[in-house]
């Protein structure tokens, strides 16, 4: 029998008991449609996650947090630690953690191919006022070492040194007092305007100081652009003010400082290790959102495990169904034999009737997954989700796809190989008596 | 006469063990040579089919050897057993074993199929097989749809098609009126007679038994007599051919071989 035969015969033979063959691939169908879509899912976010790396890559930026290994701290939940006054060389403690101190920054400044050092604080303004004189509450600033990752609908970003800041898209409203829609107003007519930002120090006198409008920002599902952001000068005053007042002077303490690299691309391997030298831990962009990334591919895995252990099961079907079909063909394959079909031929034929099954349900479900991972994107980032800038829930993988059509098709065949060798086995003679 | 194509040296062939234990064959010894035309007659149960399926490679001996050319069929490997079985051997079954969900020309044409020959020639094949059965205008009925001589007949086409060089015939014209008999015996004959197939019958038609040139008489699962040439009781009768398939003979050619790829 030659391949097109065997194959044509094979499919000619899924469709004889219909409604069997037709559950046996549903029950792969339920497994493919749902690996399709948990790996677009995974995809579809990697791929707004790269793209949001790819908007601001040539940022030479590198974190650097204290603890040169992150191992240390944790080692604590096996048991108590002995205390080693050397320990962390002069990272503070607050809250129970490890902190930078400005010898920390220092230190950091000093090391070859960093050019400057910004040190991470978090500002807690009262409000903003407008240039009409209208006050609104600042629960939260963006931080400036963010800004990089911003997308904006007008404008720039904030000039380091500068007194600059940029709002989100959601405040334009406020600007503007014909309208109470934002969407309403364009993001350029907000660009050259002053604001002032009123923030009390440690005795709750409140100051004010002044900005100009330069950017408007769109959120990003990671939050950043979702609040106004200052330059980092601005910044730092606001820092200042918010921590004076006090007689004593405080020892400043940063959870985590930024740092501008020459050519991040070539140095990035030999900074991290000065900085692991001093106790201290450089972690790029890259690296954090390789983090991210790790823990969507985890839930991916996750995910796609599931629909593995329902292939798994979907596998048994097809056993199931071709044994009876083997049983019921009892007669046909000892005819077969004895008109000269060799056992292999016979292994093959049966084997392929599982890779048809396979092949059905893997494309089947594979389309489904793909066409319902494409509509629901499409209805939840045009809907529910349309105020995230770039948001991508499901992409397309092609080499995905296949390996998973690959992937079913193998398990197929290998379901398929216990009933193949039980027909493959059958003595013709034996097999034409059976009545 | 030529060399012996199949031999057989004390074959024996028991079914079951312990106190259900039968033997069918009880050592049977003898030769089919090239081109000869043997008939095995007996009573029924007197192991003719299970004699038949060995010769057939369809089955084991349980001791004893069946030779083809000389060889002991032990010592050839499978897959040159399918191919015997597919390109030399032609299988008249006495069940007739048809695939009742495909059409009488898929049936037909099964051995090439199997054999690798590629669609349009086998169907070519196959409507020239039936068309000399007379059976060309059931070709795409149903094998269920068919009537015991029809389904016999259709049996035959299959086991003419790929020119076997022995053709074992299992009771083929238990079914058929005297008519088709006719037919049946005309085309089993021809292919004996023009292109030196051998024949292998088994027959309870004393008729057709008598057209063979040697006849195996069984009885028990063994061979209690054997007789050659013209049986001496229809000794008169054969030898004057009937007016109505003279003309047929004609159709008797093969039916376009040509040689197609194997399984
Ligand atoms: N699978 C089997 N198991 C047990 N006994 C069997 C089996 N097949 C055949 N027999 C027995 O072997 C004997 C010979 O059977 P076989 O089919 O060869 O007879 P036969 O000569 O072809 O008869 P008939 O003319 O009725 O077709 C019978 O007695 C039968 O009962
Ligand atoms: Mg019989």
């Amino acid at each position: 029998m030659n391949v097109v035969d065997l194959t044509l015969t094979a499919f000619a033979n899924t469709l004889r008991s219909k409604l069997r063959t037709a559950l046996t691939v549903l029950a792969i169908v339920i497994g493919a449609f749902t690996l399709a879509l948990t790996t677009g899912l995974g995809a579809g976010i990697n791929q707004y996650v790269d793209d949001m790396v790819a908007g601001f890559g040539e940022e030479d930026q590198i974190y650097v947090m204290p603890g040169g290994d992150m191992e240390a701290g944790q080692a604590a939940t096996s048991g108590p630690q002995e205390y080693d006054p050397d320990a962390g060389g002069s990272s503070e403690q607050m809250w129970g953690q490890q902190m930078l101190s400005e010898e920390d920054i220092e230190t950091i400044e000093s090391i070859d191919g960093i050019t400057n050092v910004d040190p991470i604080v978090f500002v807690t303004a009262d409000y903003l006022e407008t240039p009409d004189g209208d006050q609104y509450a600042l629960n939260e600033l963006g931080l400036p070492a963010d800004a990089g990752a911003m997308e904006l609908a007008a404008g720039e970003r904030p000039d380091r040194d500068a007194m600059e800041i940029t709002v989100p898209e959601t405040w334009l409203a406020a600007f503007d007092d014909s309208t109470e829609a934002y969407e309403d107003v364009d993001p350029n007519s907000v660009l050259g305007e002053t604001v002032e930002i009123g923030i009390s120090n440690m005795l709750g006198e409140q100051s004010t100081l002044e900005a100009e409008i330069v950017g408007v920002s769109e959120q990003a599902i990671s939050g950043i652009g979702g609040a106004p952001m200052p330059s980092q000068a601005l910044n730092q005053e606001l820092y200042d003010i918010q921590t004076s007042g006090l007689e004593v002077e405080q020892e400043e303490a940063y959870i985590q400082a930024v740092a501008d690299v020459e050519n991040l691309a070539e140095n990035e391997a030999e900074i991290k290790a000065a900085l692991q030298e001093e106790g201290l831990a450089g972690m790029t962009l890259e690296d954090l959102l390789g983090v991210i990334q790790g823990i969507i591919d985890t839930v991916t895995w996750v995910l796609s495990g599931f629909a593995l252990i329902a292939l798994l099961a979907a596998s048994f079907g097809i056993v199931n169904t071709l044994l009876m079909s083997v049983q019921e063909r009892t007669r046909e394959i000892g005819l077969m034999k004895a008109l000269g079909m060799s056992s292999g031929k016979v292994f093959g034929l049966f084997s392929m009737e599982a890779v048809v099954i396979g092949v059905m349900g893997s494309i089947i479900g594979a389309g489904a997954g793909v066409i319902v991972g494409l509509v629901g994107n499409a209805w939840l980032t045009g809907g529910p989700l349309s105020n995230v800038a770039g948001l991508v829930l499901y992409a397309v993988d092609p080499l995905g796809l296949l390996g998973i059509c690959a992937l079913i098709i193998v398990i197929a065949f290998l379901a398929g190989t216990l009933p193949a060798s039980r027909a493959a086995k059958k003595d013709p003679i034996e097999a034409l008596r059976y009545e | 006469m030529s060399s012996p194509v199949l031999e057989t040296e004390n074959l024996v062939k028991v079914y079951g063990r312990g106190p259900a234990r039968f033997d069918a064959l009880k050592g049977l010894t003898f030769e089919i040579h090239q081109g000869e035309s043997v008939a095995i007659v007996g009573k029924s149960g007197s192991g003719k089919s299970t004699l038949m399926h060995l010769l057939a490679l369809l089955d084991a001996p349980s001791s004893g050897v069946v030779a083809l050319e000389g060889r002991p069929v032990t010592a050839l490997k499978p897959k040159e057993v399918s191919r015997l079985r597919n390109e030399t051997f032609g299988f008249v079954f006495q069940q007739f074993f048809l695939n009742p969900n495909q059409t009488v020309l898929e049936n037909v044409t099964l051995p090439l199929k199997i054999a690798g020959v590629s669609k349009s020639e086998r169907n070519q094949r196959g409507m020239d097989a039936l068309e000399q059965l007379e059976m060309a205008d059931k070709a795409t009925n149903k094998a269920t749809d068919l009537s015991g001589g029809q389904k016999q007949r259709v049996c035959i086409a299959r086991a003419l098609i790929n020119n076997p060089s022995v053709l074992f015939a299992d009771e083929p014209t238990g079914n058929l009126d005297s008519a088709t008999s006719e037919t049946v015996e005309e085309i089993l004959f021809g292919l004996h007679r023009e292109r030196g197939i051998t024949l292998v019958v088994v027959t309870h038609d004393d008729d057709l038994a008598a057209k063979c040139q040697r006849r195996l008489i069984m009885q028990d699962g063994m061979i209690v007599a054997e007789e050659t040439g013209a049986a001496p009781a229809s000794a008169a009768a054969p030898q004057v051919p009937t007016a109505a398939p003279q003309p047929r003979r004609r159709g008797l050619l093969p039916f376009g071989r040509r040689k197609g790829g194997r399984a």
